[in-house]
């Protein structure tokens, strides 16, 4: 019989597990990684409640990892523009996730939201456990990254 | 530099001491209500953080979580009965020795003295009165040895009650440390939540490869003191290596005590061999050397990066104040006391430069 004091404390529910992997599975971070794995990862990744309004953080602060929108909205703005605006399943500040961890935009909560922290510590926990998914991971950031990168190019060659 | 850009500095600068000062009250309250455990905590910390790679290495090859810790501290108990049955008894019999043998150490001190002090007033001019000195020093000195020693019997038998509890506590560090881990960091405001992780993961990180390093340091001179004493003929062998490679914990000041120890039991051995002066010095620096030429750059280079003079002091100031727990605990704290505050400094003066004057 499980101790349901011991369990209640240290696990997450079984159902937000569930809707933290669904999100992140129909990312592209998450491509061709299989869902246990998935699960597996979103029971140590951090779910913060944020206010309306409330700063989530600022260009220059030093980031610890991605972050997936689970309830609520987002903002992103740099230099006053708005750059973004993230909506449920959308996620953010990956590049965190790689060497570099300073924020490169202000991002704050527009109603109350819920957020879902993944730390680099734990991707790198998790590579050393599973290093072949790790490798496929680190290539779906790489291409993620790559993207953006794209995306912001266009918008420059645009103005 | 700037008016504004200097006074961001030093009010960043102002509340980061005032955030770092609170951090580390509440780390010294925690520290002095956990007093009475506080050794098995430490020691439980050091096994976790030198077992939880092979847990993880076991958990990777398809062992259930708690099978891999159960198998690991089963190896551990077994290595440790192995060393109960057999390395202790030998110890403490190396100790009784020592015991018997500090009398003759002693006055063997007393003939170095005479002789240097002698040459010494001599070449100073005044007359030192060599006999009341000696008797002082002597007492002071035969007075601590033998309580060090007596101390050493009483904290063996210590050791064999902490010894129940380090596996029990070990195996809920490697169970759910983590779980707890992440509970505490849940109750971190969203403000400072990221930047308390990266603090914990960089102390962390530093704080495991330090342990993981100073361990495997002190096994290799412990081994190469062990082989080498043994093989010139020194008394007490085992004992006098496990000592050095304990004492290689403590940086710069360590391998000098060793050193005078291992002189004054080499000058203590009946017949007395002048050889064994230079050789057993020799023994523990050919360790010092495999240590510093290949044991330092392949596990602990990089593991604290603190000026030598940080070393010595903070071994200096933590051991007056916490004493012999103080000393090998001094540079894992002013390594860990580094991170926090650069890491604190650096983003409080990133808010500072934010906010609009």
């Amino acid at each position: 019989m499980s101790n349901s004091f011991w369990s209640n404390i240290f696990k997450k529910q079984s159902n937000e597990i569930q809707s933290i992997a669904n999100l992140w599975q129909s990312t592209p971070l998450f491509n061709k990684i299989p869902a246990r794995h998935i699960e597996f990862l979103s029971a140590k990744m951090h779910v913060r409640h944020f206010q309306p309004d409330e700063v989530i953080f600022r260009q220059g602060d030093q980031g610890a990892g991605a972050i997936l929108v689970m309830q609520g909205s987002v903002r992103v703005m740099a230099n006053k523009t708005e750059l973004a605006l993230l909506e449920v399943g959308d996620f953010f500040g990956e590049i965190a996730l790689a060497e570099r961890d300073i924020r490169t935009a202000d991002a704050f909560s527009i109603g109350n939201s819920t957020l879902v922290y993944f730390l680099k510590q734990d991707l790198e926990e998790w590579i050393e456990l599973e290093p072949r998914l790790g490798a496929r991971f680190l290539m779906n950031l790489s291409s993620t990254l790559a993207q953006r990168l794209y995306q912001v190019n266009q918008l420059i060659a645009d103005q | 530099m700037p008016a504004s850009v200097y006074n961001k500095t030093s009010s960043a600068n102002f509340q980061t001491m005032k955030i770092f000062v609170l951090v580390i009250a509440v780390i010294l309250g925690s520290f002095y209500l956990m007093s009475s455990v506080l050794i098995p905590v430490i020691i439980s910390f050091t096994l976790y953080a030198l077992f939880e790679p092979a847990t993880l290495y076991l958990v990777r090859h398809n062992f259930n979580h708690s099978v891999s810790i159960l198998i690991v501290l089963l190896l551990l108990v077994i290595f440790g009965f192995i060393a109960t049955a057999f390395a202790f008894p030998q110890l403490l019999d190396q100790v009784g020795l020592l015991q018997a043998k500090l009398p003759q150490i002693l006055s063997q001190l007393e003939v170095f003295l005479t002789r240097y002090s002698s040459e010494l007033s001599a070449k100073i001019g005044i007359d030192l009165d060599n006999s009341k000195i000696i008797i002082s020093l002597l007492s002071q000195f035969s007075s601590l040895g033998q309580s060090l020693l007596l101390n050493i019997s009483d904290k063996l038998l210590g050791f064999a009650i902490i010894s129940l509890l380090v596996p029990f506590l070990t195996y809920y560090l490697l169970k759910d440390y983590k779980s707890v881990r992440n509970r505490l960091m849940n109750w971190l405001p969203n403000s400072s939540f990221e930047l308390g992780w990266l603090i914990y993961h960089r102390v962390a990180r530093q704080l495991q490869s330090y342990t993981r390093g100073v361990m495997i340091q002190s096994a290799v001179m412990a081994s190469i003191c062990i082989a080498g004493f043994t093989l010139i003929g020194m008394d007490i062998a085992v004992l006098l290596g496990c000592i050095t490679g304990i004492l290689n914990l403590l940086p710069y000041v360590g391998p000098i005590i060793s050193m005078v120890l291992t002189l004054l039991v080499a000058s203590a051995m009946t017949p007395f061999d002048p050889s064994l002066l230079y050789l057993g010095v020799l023994v523990i620096m050919s360790a010092q050397i495999v240590d510093n030429a290949i044991v330092i750059p392949a596990v602990i280079a990089h593991a604290v990066n603190l000026h030598p003079v940080q070393v010595v002091l903070g071994i200096i100031i933590f051991g007056s104040v916490f004493g012999t727990l103080g000393v090998i605990l001094a540079i894992p704290a002013i390594a860990t006391a580094k991170i926090v505050y650069n890491n604190l400094y650096t983003d409080i003066l990133n808010a500072h430069r934010k906010t609009p004057r």
